[in-house]
């Protein structure tokens, strides 16, 4: 009982120190005295580590008095897996919520502290500390990770077994929340703002920073947990336009949008209400996101289980949006700029297009995510919205994606001189048109695969022509290191590895291979040119698990698909895919079928087939690994941006 | 060369490659293409959301076979389709039939086109 | 019309309104999928051996005549947990019309199992599976699977998966029909 005990009371904490923070913030607000948010904010963060504390110690000395523990946790479950059990059920996984949001309002306070009279920062502060004191809240009722576990339990369930195959769950769900709590910022000084009626100060621009930040932790989050699904689920793809993978991609959606779209503000003091708007819909679609994600109203291979925070979480959604719209409905007209965009064509009317493409994209994912549900509810049958639908719409935004990253960073501001602009995009205009012509001479013909190349090349051009402008100022100016922190350096480096992960989803998802393949031990066949040889089975047995490894050989690199059980109550079996990867494809080998009469490995059966062979599914994905690569260079890019100058700041282009 | 007569060039040139590239493709409407395209459009019976081209479980094996099967008897895709549906239900195709309710679905990001093109032309209006 | 931020912010509010409302008031899904078995349209292989918990054999044979509903289940299967309510629900329910619902051990102990039943209330008898033959007849993978048998005991529907009581409902009136 202690630990329960311990924890809630940890909980309890958090919670007063985000109630305190708020009526700190409010009396502050009415009587303009000083504000002790800091301390507040501190205390919060306490008591959430300390619950954190309780619960980590719990899973490492498989503590089973904790109900979670029992659920999410064994004896021989290692340590990486037991420490980030916290995290893999859903009211450890809002622990970690709380934790990022509590750090993240403590650290905002603190960088703003010499500002801490102003009352955008006041209102900025009020907001994030409801926002965490709301998920502390749910903690404290329906989502209780500190319940007692009354049973004298000997042996807990272990986490489930495709939580403990992998280490990336230790860095995925916590880079990916990061950029959800990260959100919280732009949309806490945005309502500020509204509030304040102070749209024309520093603080648009201030928010730069905090949404780059957390504009990169969910790049690389989404990327991540592609990476991750890849690896373990075994089809060989990536993305399944799974709902809950659209929870999170929504709100990337809108944030990219939203990272354009103040470069405007900040050059020609336009888009305000669009940067308002955006900052409060990326947040709003965050919420949303962690309804789809916990609310069990969709299926999903990612969802955490159903519970009954579903009409909770759409609550809270729905506040956000209704104060967040009524704000800007009350304010909105005030605040437009007295300019206007001159030209379609000019810099700001590309990136007028580029809000409308991605809000318009997010808005077509969400229909076709929550379709099933409409459909369901009008006609009473089932459907199902997949990939062949969301491919077809995101196709044409990508491509039109494309072409402006290929143009906008080399239009100017205010105007749109066409001659200029062939000037600056002739030598990319022709590399492209040279290596279309060689991809058709080496074979390479499907159409969506020559598109691709042709825009990329345009798209990469123009990336690397702004990136040798700064470089060229740099090194004129003596200093050539300071191309790091100009202004464009970057974004044009994440415009680059947007231009190789979008090589890479276009190649191996046109390209891709698959087969089944039945050998017998010493037998070989070739499968799209890759040599696979099957070797012999081995058996692997620990603690953890028991698998029965199949000993392949891909190209002369040894692999070993297996499919494996995991101990523990459930003593779940699952396949566990092998992947030999290179920079030109990967090949993706997974154990589908045994021969014979009966196996103890746990997989499939073919009686047709004789004992000691096995059905192998080979997966051969051209440039696979372009997807990882390009999500690197897209953090790399982020980071750059992160520490960027602003822009009086030197004089540069 | 003056910057029109450059990009003309270029145009003539794109053109000629564009040209190129639509007459070698190979347009592939024979039996294994089909096959190919309508397993992208069926769900694996026993999965949420995975296609039976991409799944290997027991179910979407057989429905992979059973769509060979009725290709190589000249069905039409549709037929095929149709058949499937009939058998599993609506949800196993992955895309919603665009009768009724579902021509909300291709409504929506037609709408968001128009959106796209209709405040390009208000802002060369504008000027 | 002039276009005005305070129209489109309160046309989007209205939106979104409504897609909250709509939003909260899903249920969470209990779904079982129905599946392409390939004994649909056949006569459903035997069920019968030991009941669990002791009494005299079962065999549905006997309850030929009746809509027979099979349901392999396992203590160790999560999905169990959430469908073992929603069964004895609707075994309890249509008792007296003609239908039946029999359930399976699929893979487990027989002490494991009886906790399981006693556990959560099982209105309707289950039958041991000792060696896994009736499982291997019926070709099921994992529980929890369901199958629903006419009254002529031809397998008329196989669903994958934690069923629902609405779900039953609907396919044995199907059945009825």
């Amino acid at each position: 009982m202690t630990l329960t005990w311990l924890g809630r009371v940890a909980l309890y904490i958090c919670f007063v120190g985000s109630i305190g923070g708020v009526i700190e913030q409010i009396v502050a607000l009415r009587h303009r005295r000083a504000s002790r948010a800091l301390w507040w904010a501190g205390l919060s963060l306490a008591g959430i580590v300390a619950a954190i504390a309780v619960m980590e110690f719990a899973l490492v000395t498989h503590n089973f008095s904790l109900a979670y523990v029992a659920e999410n946790n064994a004896t021989f479950t290692p340590l990486l897996y037991s420490i980030t059990g916290m995290w893999s059920a859903l009211e450890g996984s809002l622990m970690l919520w709380v934790l990022l949001q509590s750090l993240v309002t403590l650290g905002v306070l603190f960088y703003y502290r010499r500002d801490a009279a102003d009352a955008v920062v006041r209102w900025a502060g009020l907001i994030l500390f409801s926002i965490g004191g709301f998920f502390t809240l749910i903690m404290m009722g329906p989502a209780d990770p500190f319940i007692h576990n009354a049973a004298l339990v000997h042996q807990g369930a272990g986490p489930n077994a495709l939580l403990q195959d992998n280490p990336l769950v230790a860095i995925h769900p916590p880079l990916l929340y990061l950029g959800f709590v990260g959100f919280s910022v732009p949309f806490a000084f945005a309502i500020a703002m509204l509030i304040t009626g102070r749209v024309q100060d520093r603080w648009p621009l201030e928010q730069r920073r905090w949404t780059v930040l957390a504009w990169g932790s969910l790049s690389l989050g989404i990327v991540l947990g592609a990476w991750w699904s890849y690896q373990v689920l075994g089809w060989g793809g990536f993305w399944g336009w799974d709902p809950v993978e659209n929870a999170a991609l929504l709100p990337w959606l809108t944030a990219t949008a939203y990272i354009h779209s103040v470069i405007v503000q900040d050059r020609r003091g336009l888009f305000r209400v669009w940067n308002l708007s955006l900052a409060v819909a990326t947040f709003a679609l965050t919420i949303l996101g962690t309804f789809f994600t916990r609310s069990g109203v969709l299926v999903s291979v990612h969802a955490f289980s159903s519970s009954t925070l579903g009409p909770i979480l759409i609550g809270f959604f729905f506040v956000i949006v209704v104060v967040g719209a009524g704000l800007l409905a009350w304010r909105g007209d005030r605040l437009r700029a007295r300019v206007g965009v001159d030209h379609p064509l000019s810099r700001e009317g590309l990136f007028v297009a580029n809000n409308i493409l991605f809000v318009g994209f997010a808005i077509v994912v969400l229909l076709g995510t929550v379709f099933p549900l409409l459909y369901q509810a009008i006609n009473g049958t089932q459907v199902t919205v997949g990939t062949p639908y969301f491919a077809s719409v995101a196709a044409p935004v990508a491509v039109v994606l494309l072409l402006l990253m290929a143009i906008a960073p080399l239009v100017s501001w205010r105007s749109a001189d066409a001659k200029v602009l062939w000037e600056r995009t002739r030598v990319s205009a022709w590399a492209g048109v040279v290596a279309v012509v060689l991809l058709l001479i080496f074979g390479v013909r499907r159409p969506a695969e020559v598109v691709a190349v042709f825009l990329s090349v345009l798209a990469a051009g123009a990336a690397l022509r702004t990136l040798r402008g700064a470089l060229v100022a740099a090194i004129r100016r003596g200093a050539w290191r300071s191309v790091l922190r100009a202004p464009a350096t970057g974004g044009m480096i994440v415009h680059l590895g947007v231009v190789i992960l979008a090589l890479g989803i276009v190649t191996s998802t046109t390209y891709v291979r698959r087969a089944e393949v039945t050998l017998a031990s010493g037998q070989s066949t070739v499968v799209d040119g890759q040599l696979v040889r099957f070797m012999g089975f081995h058996a692997v047995s620990d603690a953890l698990r028991s698998a029965t490894q199949l000993k392949v050989s891909v190209d002369g690199h040894e692999l070993r698909p297996a499919v494996t059980t995991y101990h523990g109550r459930g003593g779940t079996t699952v396949g566990t895919p092998a992947i030999d990867s290179n920079l030109a494809r990967d090949v993706y080998v997974t154990f589908d079928a045994v021969g014979g009469n009966g196996s103890t490995s746990g997989a499939q059966v073919q009686n047709n087939l004789p004992a000691g062979s096995v059905v192998l599914g080979v997966t051969v994905e051209p440039l696979l690994a372009w997807l990882w690569l390009g999500g690197l260079t897209i953090g790399l890019g982020s980071a750059l941006s992160f520490f960027r100058r602003r822009y009086g700041d030197e004089a540069s282009k | 060369m003056t910057i029109l007569r450059s990009f003309a060039l270029w145009c003539v040139a794109f053109v000629a490659v564009v040209t190129f590239a639509v007459v070698l493709n190979p347009h592939g409407s024979n039996a294994s293409a089909r096959i190919a395209h309508l397993e992208t459009l069926v769900r694996c019976p026993s999965c949420d959301d995975l296609s039976v081209a991409v799944s290997n479980a027991t179910s979407a094996i057989a429905v992979r076979h059973e769509i060979a099967t009725k290709v190589h008897a000249g069905q039409s895709d549709n037929k095929i389709l149709t058949s499937l549906e009939s058998a599993y239900g609506t949800s196993i195709l992955l895309s919603p039939p665009t009768s009724g309710l579902g021509l909300l679905l291709w409504i929506v990001p037609l709408f968001g086109l128009l959106i796209l093109i209709a405040s390009a032309i208000r802002l060369t209006r504008r000027r | 019309m002039k276009r005005s931020v305070m129209v489109s912010a309160l046309t989007a509010m209205v939106v979104v309104v409504a897609l909250s409302l709509f939003l909260a008031t899903r249920h969470p899904v209990g779904g079982a999928t129905n599946t392409q078995s390939p004994l649909l349209g056949k006569m459903a292989p035997v069920v019968s051996g030991a009941r669990l918990g002791g009494g005299s054999p079962l065999n549905i044979k006997d309850d030929r005549g009746k809509v027979i509903v099979v349901n392999f289940w396992a203590s160790w299967c999560g999905p169990c947990v959430t469908e073992a309510p929603n069964l004895s629900t609707f075994a309890w329910q249509e008792r007296n019309r003609g239908v039946v619902v029999v359930g399976v051990v699929f893979d487990d102990t027989v002490s494991a199992a009886q906790a399981f039943a006693a556990h959560y209330g099982s209105l309707y008898p289950s039958v041991i599976d000792p060696g896994g033959v009736i499982t291997n007849r019926y070709g099921v993978t994992s529980p929890p699977t369901t199958f629903i048998i006419n009254a002529k005991g031809v397998v008329v529907a196989t669903l994958i998966g934690p069923v629902s009581t609405r779900q039953l409902e609907v396919a044995v009136a199907k059945v009825k029909a």
